[in-house]
């Protein structure tokens, strides 16, 4: 990944790269575990990491190597055999051992972990029970004084092989732990800063998006609620006089009129209540674009919104002579959602398939919950833990009128559309209904479109998602008939 | 994934992701206990409170082809399922080479387990990875409990789905090795497809996931092992195409 954002996962300890000995352990617990061993075992001790970084050693020389090292060749001779310590190879987990020219010896056992080495502990140098006198191979060094060496060879810590083991072994085990707790802090202590920083990151990011699209949406918002304020102040306020005069004028108020003068008066207040109700559609259209009209989310149980907006309608239906009926079974998944908006598609629906419904036909309005598992597709992954939540409620509002040919199906939720621009003037109406229906349950994430009705008529087919899973308390089935 | 050629070493990253308590950590223990001495390493849990994942455990189990020539090594991880650490989530999730998803199996989990899954999704969009390309096993833990989404159920919609679907009852071990087994093998398959590690190691997939499988204690053959499994297409053809 080339992402630049994205932490290194090696660095965080979460990825698969090699452990570092001198990263998973603190180097004073390391100094504090040598130093007692020292003590209790009398046998000097130096951790080393992989790249040869000395982490810990004991403090004390011992006096015979103290006086070797005063000596430059002495000194040259020492640095080559703890390079070569340092350097040796040690395939054995048991560890292996490298002799001084002292006589004494050192035991190196390496420190594994997670299957790897990661270093090796030396321990040493220890004399051999065997070494009583002085050596030849130090005698043979440049400026070694026999006699002060004799003296001082005693001092050197002793142990027999089998003693350096077991106290190597003991060494290991004493490690393992402090590696495992090391391992255990070092990523603990990362994956806490990494995740902070991850979460602060994202909040910034969120935070940056956040405060821009606010303050666009401020803008916007004063711009369209002046814009809104003004027009349907503009609009109104003429409007609403038209209106009142009318009235009066209808109320005889101002004289009695004549049977001609009363119609067209009558027409002229009709057409201005048309004109009304047409400037508040287009306010609410205009909302409901912009996205600033305000939905109060609850669960809706459908079937009581579907009762409502038919009793909402039914008048206009009985006046006309069309049957209307609504069926909603008692099982129905309720809907997340604005109950008032929702009464308003349908009732915008019931009105529209009313409208276009002539005498003695039918407008059904029918919901039902889909098994939406048929439509999910198979190849896209999760489906299993996805598909249940997919539950969606189907109300098909159906009509017996004139149908709207296939090619126009989309074409009607434009906002003043009409399927035949005459059918505007012969059942009235502004176009904007159907809009405002698609825009209400697009908000609702749902769907809505037209499919035919046999032998005649269309059918207005709204989706909307269940808010939750499990099933609700079952409710009596809805249906209802208005004739 | 890391190979190393000198010590003919292969390093695979899997991560158990899954929405709070649905049984990640449970898994991993079981996993633990299932595996021989010589496949599993330390079974580290990082900061816990309450029993809850705070970061992340971690279980190493390494397997070792039957001469003992190849060695796999697995870093099995889980998240933390609470939803406040999105952000650790992500890290964990970084670098995987195969996701199981532990589910819980209860009905009223059912949007946990779906956010849980879209929050897998996101996360490894966010790393630039599309989820279809991962590979991905998921377990529906807990089949012990009441009221939980029925067998038949999960039958009929893994069998539209393309990944494997296991159920499981980690606390009981059952069903624990079945998603980790099948979870290695299409790892593996994805894997060998995009770096050709059968051919450059010269090693049979199929065998290598087979001794896994015995170094977890199971003496059936691994493919009866994962044909276990409800739906999964993806786990079905060999690579090449062999039924
Ligand atoms: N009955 C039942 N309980 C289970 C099963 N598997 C896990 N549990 C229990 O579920 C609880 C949570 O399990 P964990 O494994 O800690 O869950 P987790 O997914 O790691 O949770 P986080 O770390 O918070 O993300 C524990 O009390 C488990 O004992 C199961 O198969 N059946
Ligand atoms: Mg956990």
């Amino acid at each position: 990944m080339s992402d630049e954002r994205s932490t290194d996962v090696d660095a965080l300890g979460l990825g698969l790269g090699p452990l570092r000995l001198e990263d998973l352990v603190d180097r004073e617990a390391m100094r504090g575990m040598v130093g007692s061993i020292e003590q209790v075992f009398g046998m000097p001790v130096r951790i080393v990491s992989n790249s040869g970084v000395s982490l810990a050693s004991s403090s004390r020389e011992a006096p015979l190597c103290a006086m070797i090292n005063e000596e430059p060749a002495g000194r040259r001779a020492c640095g080559a055999i703890v390079s070569e310590v340092k350097r040796l190879r040690v395939t054995s987990s048991e560890g292996t051992t490298h002799g001084c020219f002292t006589g004494a010896r050192y035991r190196v056992v390496p420190i594994e972990y997670e299957g790897g080495t990661i270093g090796r502990a030396i321990l040493g140098p220890y004399l051999p029970p065997s070494v009583d006198t002085v050596p030849d191979t130090l005698l043979a060094i440049e400026g070694v004084d026999p006699a002060r060496a004799a003296e001082l060879l005693p001092h050197m810590a002793r142990a027999t092989e089998a003693t350096a083991e077991i106290v190597s072994k003991h060494l290991v085990a004493v490690l393992d732990v402090i590696l495992w707790s090391g391992h255990k802090a070092l990523l603990t202590s990362k994956m806490h800063i990494a995740s902070i920083r991850e979460s602060y990151r994202e909040l910034s990011e969120k935070n940056a998006a956040l405060e821009q699209a606010y303050e666009r949406q401020q803008e916007l918002d004063k711009l369209k609620s002046n814009f809104l304020a003004t027009i349907s102040h503009e609009l109104r306020t003429p409007l609403t006089s038209i209106l009142g005069y009318s009235e009066m004028l209808v109320g005889g108020i101002a004289g009695e009129l004549t049977g001609p003068q009363l119609d067209f008066v009558q027409i002229i207040h009709s057409k201005s209540d048309q004109l009304l109700k047409l400037i508040m559609s287009l306010l609410d259209l205009s909302k409901l674009e912009s996205g600033t009209v305000m939905m109060r989310r609850s669960d809706v149980a459908i079937g009581a919104v579907l009762a409502e907006a038919a009793s909402t309608v039914a008048p206009v239906a009985t006046k006309k002579g069309v049957t209307l009926t609504v069926d909603a079974p008692g099982d129905l998944p309720l809907v997340l959602g604005d109950p008032e908006r929702l009464r308003q598609v349908f009732v915008n629906l019931g009105e529209n398939a009313i409208k276009f419904t002539p005498p003695g036909g039918t407008v059904q309005i029918v919901a039902r919950q889909m098994a939406t598992e048929a439509d999910a597709g198979g190849d896209e992954p999760g489906m299993v833990l996805l598909a249940p939540l997919r539950q969606m409620i189907e109300v098909r509002v159906a009509d017996t009128g004139i149908g709207i040919p296939e090619a126009e199906r989309d074409k009607v939720f434009d906002p003043f559309y009409q399927v035949d621009q005459s059918s505007t003037r012969e059942h009235g109406g502004t176009g904007l209904g159907l809009s405002i229906v698609k825009r209400l349950v697009e908000a609702h994430h749902g769907t809505v479109h037209i499919e035919g009705n046999e032998p005649t008529g269309a059918v207005f087919v709204v989706r909307l998602p269940a808010s939750r899973p499990s099933a609700p308390p079952s409710k009596a089935a809805i249906s209802v008939r208005f004739a | 994934m890391q190979l190393d050629f000198a010590s003919r070493e292969i390093s695979i990253k899997l991560v158990y992701y899954g929405p709070a308590l649905s049984g990640k950590t449970t898994n991993l223990v079981a996993l633990h206990g299932r595996a021989g001495a010589d496949a599993r390493g330390r079974l580290m849990t990082l900061e816990t409170q309450d029993d809850r994942t705070l970061f992340f455990d971690l279980l190493p189990l390494t397997f070792r082809s039957k001469d003992g020539d190849v060695s796999l090594r697995i870093k099995l991880f889980t998240v933390p399922g609470q939803p406040i650490h999105a952000a650790t989530r992500r890290l964990v999730l970084q670098g995987a080479d195969g996701v199981a998803l532990i589910a819980d199996s209860r009905v009223s989990e059912t949007q946990r387990n779906a956010d849980a899954f879209l929050d897998l999704r996101q996360n490894l969009r966010d790393n630039g990875i599309e989820i279809s390309k991962m590979p991905l096993v998921i377990q529906f833990n807990k089949r012990d409990l009441p009221d939980i989404r029925s067998d038949e159920e999960l039958a009929r919609l893994a069998a539209r789905g393309k990944e494997p679907v296991f159920r499981a009852v980690a606390t009981r071990g059952i069903g624990v090795v079945e998603t980790f087994v099948c979870l290695l093998w299409l790892t593996w398959r994805s894997l060998d497809q995009s770096h050709q590690l059968s051919r450059k190691l010269s090693i049979d997939g199929d065998d290598l996931v087979s001794t896994a499988a015995q170094q977890l204690g199971v003496t059936t053959p691994f493919r009866e092992l994962i044909a276990a499994r409800m739906g999964g297409r993806a786990a079905g053809a060999a690579p090449g195409g062999a039924p």
